[in-house]
């Protein structure tokens, strides 16, 4: 049977949000900046209409925005606010499915509503009906979109926002992604572009062209999702309940931007601790470890690593978070920020291992932590963590 | 009574992609929304498009449905309820793309059919705007499904005779403000009959897969085919008549056996 994936999504979720709380905000352009803190690095989180058709975007520096659009108000932006929003939206749609995935407070939400027609009727219908609710009920309104699979209904919503919707039949993903630009397909890198661009392919419709082979070369590894996305497969489902919850996410903002390597690892290893202390506390054991560094220019590299089976130790963790660190530095551009994300998380094992002794060295590294955890449980979380030499 | 004067008639469903039809048997098990129309084309000659009133219509997608269908096979293409239900957005625009969207379809096109909701009634407004629309449109074999009962009077006919524009004629549960079935023709180039069902609890609870649920039985059908069906035959060159009652694949079953009363009354 083929599947059908709605995607909805609020344009401008954040200013979308905070016109409803404040009429006075309707029809001026609004600018949605973070960091007012610390006012030279404001960046821009999220912009209206009005000053996105001025130039404005998503992770500009706010000096640079209100160049471009002199007469925008900006506001700081309030993420409970947002989350609270999405609640509310999750709680209208939730009745239709319970297969429902949502981003994080951005207006994202994919439902699989396989299999439902006979409760509900046609998928068109459904995504209609949703949408009419949201709007009358919350005042906010939609772009949705239905096909097969994620990655084409994601496209499709794109290809009509900021109003509408858009319906890719079945068997027709390829057809309809063929003429489209390159930039129009989800989850391919800057760096890829480039590549293509220097193979002289510019459309979606080129790449599809191009073979498992072909693209193996370029691209290793990443040329089997360029194939399969080309041609507009997804076989991803739709994940209930991914949200922030599923992971910890420890961030470090640096007083000036840094280029230093030292200063960023000194910083990670911070986190590290951080995350390891939640990982015990909820006695669980965490399989993946993410670095994601947001630099002066607005734009973030990512990168993580995964260990079989997970861990919660501190000594391990930093390890792993380093080697991460090391995938993903290489920008000359001067870091702001960095992220230790930790996730696909499995319950802690009572067992000892039965045959293979713990080495020494890990026994003193558990009593270590165990110590540590107990300082700052005493006084204070931060109290004591690792060094970094 | 003869037959000699009884204009031809094609039968179809509103829609053709529903997954439960293959549930219910109407397509083989297996088969996929791609592979739909080209079963469906076997069946009947013609189908009336109901996505066409959830999205804007788009001249790709239009061309990529209709490479799926026979050249002989033709089509109803409801309005976008942006322009029917939903007239917030600027209409005119709207009226633009849809224009443009359609064109591919034109060869094979029967009628736009213009759905009008139920809180649509006979008022000043309304009647601007209808006349507007219809202007627009302009060109186009068309069709209007009234929905409120205020429009029902000779005015309306009058002007509609005089656009030549088709007044559908529907059956629906029998309800006070609902627009009633009439067996008039407004246009003697093409009648439009709809058969929505007469589940009058469904109609109100507001769920689609309640609102259609409903099979015509034969006596139902041989009765209207008596009272209103050969009626209007007699009264134009030719008539297009669609089931909506498409949950659990009614729709095609009861097109199926309106079709064999009609070709009954033929053999005579």
């Amino acid at each position: 049977m083929d599947r059908s994936i709605i995607h909805f999504n609020i344009t401008d979720f954040a200013v979308a949000v905070e016109r409803l709380c404040d009429s006075s905000l309707q029809r001026i352009p609004l600018i949605v900046a973070s960091g007012e803190g610390v006012k030279a690095r404001t960046l821009v989180f999220d912009m209206s209409e009005e000053a996105y058709q001025d130039g404005v975007r998503k992770g500009m520096r706010l000096s640079l925005a209100r160049k471009y659009c002199r007469q925008a108000r900006v506001i700081a932006p309030r993420p409970p606010l947002y989350r609270k929003a999405m609640t509310a939206i999750v709680k209208r749609v939730v009745p239709y499915t319970p297969l429902v995935e949502q981003g994080e407070e951005d207006g994202h939400l994919f439902l699989d509503v396989t299999g439902t027609h006979r409760l509900f009727g046609p998928a068109p219908d459904i995504a209609w009906r949703l949408r009419k609710e949201v709007q009358n009920d919350l005042g906010l309104d939609p772009v949705w979109s239905l096909a097969s699979n994620k990655l084409v209904s994601k496209v499709a919503s794109r290809m009509v926002r900021p109003f509408g919707e858009y319906i890719v039949g079945a068997g027709e993903e390829d057809t309809f992604l063929a003429p489209l630009p390159l930039s129009m397909l989800p989850g391919v890198t800057a760096d890829e572009m480039h590549i293509l661009e220097d193979f002289n392919v510019k459309w979606i419709g080129q790449l599809a062209q191009l073979s498992r082979k072909q693209l193996l070369v370029p691209f290793q590894r990443r040329g089997a999702y360029l194939y399969d996305a080309s041609r507009g497969r997804d076989e991803s489902g739709v994940c209930p309940g991914k949200i922030k919850n599923d992971r910890i996410v420890e961030e470090y903002i640096f007083e000036e931007d840094t280029g230093s390597y030292s200063e960023v690892r000194s910083a990670l290893t911070r986190l590290v601790h951080e995350i390891g202390r939640v990982l015990r506390h909820k006695g669980i054991v965490g399989q993946r470890l993410g670095v994601c560094l947001s630099y002066g220019d607005g734009k973030k590299t990512c990168r993580s690593v995964s260990r079989k089976g997970g861990c919660d130790n501190d000594f391990i963790l930093r390890n792993l978070a380093l080697s991460v660190l090391d995938k993903a530095w290489g920008r000359r551009i001067r870091v702001r920020s960095c992220a230790l994300i930790c996730d696909r998380f499995l319950p802690r094992s009572q067992q000892q291992t039965l045959f293979v002794m713990q080495n020494r060295k890990e026994l003193q590294q558990k009593k270590i932590i165990t110590a540590m955890d107990m300082v700052n449980k005493q006084f204070g979380d931060g109290s004591i963590y690792l060094g970094t030499s | 009574m003869t037959n000699d004067k009884l204009c031809p008639v094609l039968i179809g469903t509103s829609g053709y992609s529903y997954t439960e039809w293959v549930d219910s048997g109407f397509y083989p098990q297996g088969t996929r929304t791609p592979g739909m129309l080209a079963l469906y084309a076997n069946v009947f000659p013609i189908v009336e498009l109901n996505y066409t009133w959830y999205q804007m219509v788009r001249a790709e997608a239009i061309s990529r449905m209709i490479s799926k269908a026979p050249e002989s096979f033709q089509f109803a293409a409801k309005l976008t309820r942006t322009l029917t239900h939903e007239r917030d957005r600027n209409w005119q625009q709207e009226l633009k793309l849809y224009r443009e969207g359609i064109q591919p379809l034109r060869k094979q096109l029967a009628a736009i059919l213009v759905q009008l909701p139920p809180d649509f009634d006979w008022s000043r407004k309304n009647r601007y705007y209808l006349a507007h629309l219809l202007d627009g449109l302009h060109g186009f074999p068309l069709a209007v499904e009234f929905r409120h009962i205020s429009w029902s009077r000779d005015t309306v006919f009058a002007e509609l005779e005089a656009r030549r524009v088709t007044m559908v004629t529907v059956d629906a549960p029998s309800m006070p403000d609902l627009f009633p079935c009439l067996d008039i023709v407004t246009n003697p180039e093409l009648f439009f009959v709809r058969f929505h069902g007469r589940n009058i609890q469904g109609w109100q609870s507001g769920n689609m897969q309640k609102k259609f649920d409903y099979s015509y039985s034969e006596e139902e059908l041989n009765e209207w085919n008596q009272s209103h069906l050969t009626s209007l035959r007699r009264k134009a060159e030719r008539g297009i008549v669609f089931f909506n009652n498409h949950v659990c694949a009614q729709a095609p079953e009861n097109g199926r056996l309106l079709q064999t009363i009609i070709q009954k009354q033929i053999d005579g």
